[in-house]
């Protein structure tokens, strides 16, 4: 026998493993949106007509981009403080933000829910400083989605770019600040283009996770403002619409596929 | 051009003190060697005129003007790293071209032909769209100086510059370094720990040792009065011998440890207890003679030279003779040497 034969002999069981648990629910589902009983295209005709839930898309990908955009603009700065602090420091840092993920979803989500109610911490805060009306409130908004999604992905964000910002040599921000260039410049045309790997990499998995989310926007945003995930949800419980589920699950996978695309491509052109 | 001040500059990491009250007064347009052991402090010092690191106390001054709180990007001056630190996303032409665009220096058009000029000097202008990460050590440092001297900073620091070159290729950058500055009278700071780099090259050395200043002086100075006992052995590597100084019927006479006696110049008035310095170069070994006599050790084959490894009272000494001298191993041998170039370091 073969080393190949071995190592494909070794492998078999994992491999099925993979397509017991992953492929086959995908290809399910895939199947399930076409074999609906008004025709294997009706669910994406009706998503895709209907301007509710192009709605419910448009606001899952610019909420999915502003909660990337913002976890990078917090992520990287912070990673950075964290290459130039000492050893001790630095730890404290990591489990201060990646604290989040050792609590369960439902729980720090309720927290943020009673941080931002009517009468929470927050709007009372901001209404008694005279910031803003009687009438404001956080709760059921977009912006509570971000920060309660902006909280759970930050990790991802900053530890990815960190992993990329510690291997890069510190002299070579010594060499560009002998070259003329500023702290800030340093940053722009040193630190920055080294990053980008990582900056990707924590992209990716901001964008997709924020995408995918189901249970921090249903419960921060209510049922009026729904994401896409959320919408599935209601497919499948509230009105059981199996077909139409899978279409929009579908859909959601089409999405965030469309989007690594390039970004893989990117990467892979800058490694080749 | 602009003249360097140094002004007791010392330094400490955590408490360890690594450089202890160095000054020095660097003329403009001057061409100055700081040599030294590796470990002795000599990158520290570069850093700090590069202002990449603070002082613990002292000063520093760059063309008559206080610059010890000021950022490297305003003290215009451009630096060599030991490690290169070329930036690996850019080419090499834009590496070259990175200090002109970030201090604003010309035009696209004139950046261009200064980084070509630059990289020619270093003879690597067929490899200027290559990525750092393919060029060999040899060819990024010779990336790393067409860097450093392409904006044509008021003092230029260069930090161990030649160490990865060839022969050949290092006799060539030496060249460069030579007319380039004396076409642009930069004032530069070289460090080296090979001093015949440093005694062909520089204007003034400036002899480190353990963080302090061990000597100064021109290459001849130091070559030829070395002021201690490290002086002449990190100079010409000399051998140090202990001995003792006394007067003879024909002047004085160094006496070492197995009561063998070597002349030296009348002139010598040191007497007692000495340390004798004599350099491999000066020695002459014969068969028969009436110098010292010294047993041969080994001998070590240097293409053009040899070198013998003997032992003289207890110690070891060795000498450069030409290479069709054919001693053999245990054989005892007599040393004579120009009573002038004795050097005689007191204790
Ligand atoms: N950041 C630092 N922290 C602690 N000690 C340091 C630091 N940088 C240098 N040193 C110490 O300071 C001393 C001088 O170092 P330096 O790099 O100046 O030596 P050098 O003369 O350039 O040696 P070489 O010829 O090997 O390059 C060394 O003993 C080194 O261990
Ligand atoms: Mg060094």
């Amino acid at each position: 026998m073969n080393d190949r034969m071995e190592n494909l002999l070794l492998a078999l069981p994992g491999l099925l493993l993979l397509v017991l648990a992953f492929f086959l629910p995908i290809g399910q589902m895939l199947v399930l949106s076409v074999t609906g009983p008004e025709g294997p295209l009706a669910p994406f005709v009706r998503f895709l007509s209907d301007p509710y839930y192009l709605g419910i898309l448009w606001r899952t990908v610019r909420l999915s981009l502003l909660i990337t955009l913002i976890c990078g603009a917090i992520g990287f700065p912070l990673a950075y403080i964290m290459t130039k602090v000492g050893p001790r420091l630095r730890l404290w840092l990591v489990v201060m933000v990646i604290l989040p993920l050792m609590t369960s979803v439902v729980v720090r989500t309720f927290g943020w829910m009673v941080l931002l109610s009517r009468s929470g911490l927050i709007p009372e805060m901001l209404r008694d400083m005279g910031l803003v009306g009687r009438n404001f409130a956080l709760m059921q908004t977009e912006t509570a989605i971000v920060i309660g999604m902006v909280q759970v992905l930050l990790p991802f964000m900053a530890l990815s770019i960190l992993g990329v910002l510690t291997r890069i040599d510190g002299r070579l921000e010594e060499a560009a600040r002998t070259m003329g260039c500023s702290f800030l410049q340093t940053i722009r045309t040193v630190v920055l283009p080294l990053a980008l790997p990582g900056i990707v990499a924590g992209s990716l998995l901001c964008f997709t996770l924020s995408a995918s989310a189901f249970i921090t926007p249903n419960l921060l945003g209510g049922t009026r403002i729904q994401v896409l995930a959320a919408s599935i949800y209601k497919s499948v419980t509230a009105t059981p619409d199996w077909p139409f589920a899978a279409a929009q699950a579908v859909i959601l996978f089409a999405g965030i596929a469309l989007v690594l695309v390039p970004y893989i491509k990117m990467t892979g052109a800058r490694n080749g | 051009m602009a003249n360097v001040r140094l002004t007791s500059i010392q330094k400490s990491f955590a408490k360890t003190a690594v450089l202890h009250s160095i000054s020095l007064d660097i003329a403009s347009g001057e061409f100055i060697s700081l040599l030294g052991a590796s470990g002795c402090g000599k990158t520290t010092l570069l850093r700090i005129v590069a202002g990449l690191e603070s002082v613990t106390a002292g000063a520093v001054e760059i063309d008559g003007r206080d610059v010890t709180g000021l950022p490297p990007e305003k003290r215009d001056i451009a630096m060599m790293f030991q490690s290169y630190a070329l930036l690996p996303h850019l080419s090499v032409a834009e590496n070259v071209r990175f200090p002109l665009r970030m201090r604003g220096i010309g035009n696209r058009e004139e950046q261009a032909e200064r980084v070509k000029a630059a990289l020619e000097t270093v003879q690597l202008g067929h490899l200027s769209e290559r990525k750092p990460r393919q060029l060999s050590g040899g060819q990024q440092q010779r990336v790393a100086l067409a860097r450093a001297i392409v904006s044509k900073p008021k003092v230029l620091l260069l930090d161990e510059p030649l160490s990865n070159l060839d022969a050949r290729l290092r006799e060539d950058m030496q060249v460069e370094l030579i007319e380039i500055h004396q076409r642009l009278g930069l004032t530069t700071i070289f460090v080296t720990h090979d001093q015949e780099e440093a005694l062909s090259l520089s204007d003034r050395i400036v002899l480190l040792n353990a963080g302090r200043v061990e000597q100064e002086g021109t290459p001849a100075q130091i070559y030829s009065q070395p002021a201690t006992g490290f002086a002449s052995n990190f100079i010409g590597s000399a051998n140090l011998l202990p001995a003792e100084i006394f007067e003879g019927p024909d002047g004085p006479v160094a006496r070492f440890a197995d009561g063998q006696a070597l002349a030296l110049a009348r002139t010598e008035t040191a007497r007692g207890a000495v340390t004798v310095a004599l350099r491999q170069e000066d020695l002459s070994l014969s068969a028969e003679g009436n110098g010292p006599r010294a047993k041969v050790r080994t001998r070590v084959f240097l293409g053009a030279r040899n070198r013998y490894v003997m032992s003289l009272a207890g110690q070891p000494l060795r000498a450069l003779t030409a290479n069709d001298l054919d001693f053999a191993d245990g054989q005892e041998v007599s040393l004579a040497i120009d009573p002038a170039r004795v050097r005689i370091i007191r204790d």
